[in-house]
């Protein structure tokens, strides 16, 4: 199994890396949002001091670790995977004795991220230099706490956009379904706006919902903000929604295998 | 002989197919209730396949044949009947079946378009969980065949037609398939290319014991490869049975393709049954019987202004059309 994951990752590498130019424009294209945020927010907080008790270097320390959280729980499937479906060429995948899905996508996202790191790194030091985030607190605990953390936001991440990345076996819409689930994460991650800056309500709702886990859940490990109670309730739902992100793409991903048998492949 | 290889028991399959006219009206109404039309792409299909044979499968284009390969190969459910190759049903899609059968399908199968195929066929050892000495073995006997190396350091997309197809081929056996699915595997390749694959796929049986069946659109590969004939026309299997028979039962007809040195046409009904050839229209063509071609062409130079000539084998679509459809 080792072997198959190690010649997948050369043969994704490899790929990527042919289109190393385009893959750099879609990084920077995707550090966008997250640094308009960065900027928005911190000039509001330094007109009026702080907003809810959040300084300007507060947002700016949330969003460069957000910007780092993010490039490790993000994921491309939709992009890379959907297409296959729709014009047939996922057949010659099926018919292979591994999974598409959970191997060799799995594996490309991967390469994907190892390759855009080459561009993430200078544009974060840049922005590091700029705005000079307040890391003072930082420590090594928090991190390492924060690894596992971030390897389940990617995982439950990625298995909840394959299973909406499988309704292309059943309709061509499914790049508009995605960016609804991406809507919901912009909200219920803490990426538009950090979670306790949000309305009561959306924050009870928001933690017990995945997309937190993508986001806001390793910041705050990182960043050191946690009780012990809150790291062990994140671990808590982390795993109830990997369980559930695993059971919900195998289904539809063995009924979605199913239909595209039965309509042609 | 105990069980066959290949089992197919009624195996049928109809499509449905979303259907709707054209126009405003028409989209405007397909959204609330649909119009289905069932198309029958293979119905009631019945043979059995022993160990070794290399059966040619033909038929006319949408006659069914790529649907059965698909359906043997896994990659479609029937809706109708049951087949078992090796002792699998292969739409359950098991891994154990799919490590053991190999499906050559087009062009674009299982190499990556942007890498060379040096680095897919690695990939497909680690896949078909093949060791070291076993790969290097195979892959040698692929090479002294198809003669891969020149090719495997190359971006796959910069080979020419001929050379992917050598190795999609090669990529598709790689883990030595006991039952080998190929949907034309010749399509695109000039003569020497199509001569080449041939003697490769008898090769490979001969050493290997391997079960083939093969679709084809050129008469050559059929004739060239295969002892045993299935022709499937409109989904119903017409045919099954050895070669020579088949020849029997089809008349053996030719082409007769002209291109006059005047515009005008002269009148070619005299000599043969005048045929409409889309693509070739410079030229009229004739249909006459095979042993007929040397009186009728000696008869033609001698009586018209030809500028060319040619004799062809019909298409094969026109061959079953004929056999099969009267």
């Amino acid at each position: 199994m080792f072997k198959i994951f190690q010649r997948l990752w050369q043969v994704n590498w490899a790929e990527q890396w042919q289109y190393r130019a385009n893959l750099i424009m879609y990084l920077l294209y995707w550090l966008v949002s997250p640094i308009i945020y960065l900027a928005v927010w911190t000039s509001i907080a330094n007109s009026k001091g702080s907003v809810n008790g959040f300084t300007a270097n507060d947002f700016v320390t949330y969003y460069m670790t957000l910007l780092v959280v993010d490039q490790v729980t993000s994921n491309i499937v939709i992009h890379t995977f959907a297409y296959k479906v729709q014009d047939g060429t996922l057949a010659g995948e099926l018919i292979r004795p591994i999974h598409p899905m959970l191997t060799n996508a799995l594996v490309n996202n991967i390469a994907f991220k190892a390759l855009t790191i080459i561009g993430f790194i200078p544009v974060w030091i840049i922005l590091f230099f700029l705005y000079k985030p307040d890391y003072s607190h930082l420590t090594l605990t928090g991190i390492l706490v924060a690894i596992p953390a971030m390897i389940i936001g990617f995982l439950v991440g990625f298995l909840l956009s394959a299973a909406i990345t499988s309704l292309a076996f059943w309709t061509t819409r499914v790049y508009s379904i995605h960016e609804f689930y991406y809507a919901m994460i912009l909200l219920f991650s803490g990426q538009f706006v950090p979670l306790p800056l949000m309305p009561k309500l959306i924050q009870d709702v928001a933690q017990y919902l995945p997309f937190q886990l993508l986001i806001y859940f390793p910041i705050q490990l990182i960043l050191g903000k946690l009780s012990n109670a809150q790291i062990v309730q994140g671990y808590v739902t982390g795993t109830i929604w990997l369980v559930v992100a695993i059971s919900v793409f195998n289904w539809i991903w063995r009924n979605g295998v199913k239909r595209f048998s039965a309509v042609g492949a | 002989m105990s069980s066959p290889t290949i089992l197919v028991e009624n195996l049928s399959k109809t499509y449905q197919v979303p259907e709707r006219e054209g126009g405003f009206g028409a989209a405007v109404r397909s959204f609330f209730k649909r119009k289905h039309k069932d198309v029958k792409a293979v119905q009631e299909v019945n043979f059995k396949i022993a160990q070794g044979e290399i059966v040619g499968f033909l038929g006319p284009n949408g006659a069914g044949k790529t649907t059965t390969l698909k359906m043997l190969s896994g990659l479609l459910h029937p809706t109708g009947g049951n087949a078992n190759v090796l002792g699998f049903t292969p739409w359950e899609l098991r891994p154990e079946y799919l490590r053991s059968m190999t499906l050559v399908m087009g062009q674009r199968n299982r190499l990556s378009w942007d890498i060379p195929a040096a680095d897919s066929f690695l990939l497909n050892q680690a896949i078909y969980r093949l060791p070291d000495d076993e790969y290097q073995k195979t892959y040698k006997e692929l090479d002294e065949l198809l003669e891969l190396e020149p090719l495997m350091k190359k971006p796959v997309r910069n080979l020419s037609l001929g050379e992917r197809m050598k190795c999609e081929i090669a990529a598709g056996l790689l883990h030595r398939p006991k039952v080998l699915f190929l949907d034309e595997p010749t399509i695109g390749l000039d003569i020497t290319g199509q001569a080449r694959i041939r003697e490769f796929l008898r090769e490979y049986n001969r050493r290997t014991g391997a079960t083939i069946l093969l679709t084809s659109h050129y008469m050559a590969d059929v004739t060239a490869l295969c002892e045993r004939i299935i022709i499937i026309h409109h989904g119903i299997l017409k045919y099954d049975g050895g070669i020579n028979d088949l020849s029997r039962k089809i008349a053996p007809f030719k082409l007769i393709g002209v291109r006059l040195a005047e515009t005008n046409s002269h009148d070619l009904r005299k000599y043969g049954t005048p045929v409409q050839n889309e693509e070739d229209w410079e030229k009229q063509y004739i249909q006459v019987k095979a042993e007929d071609v040397t009186r009728i062409t000696s008869g033609l130079l001698a009586d018209l202004p030809i500028h060319d000539i040619t004799i062809t084998d019909p298409p094969i679509e026109d061959v079953i059309e004929q056999a099969f459809n009267q």
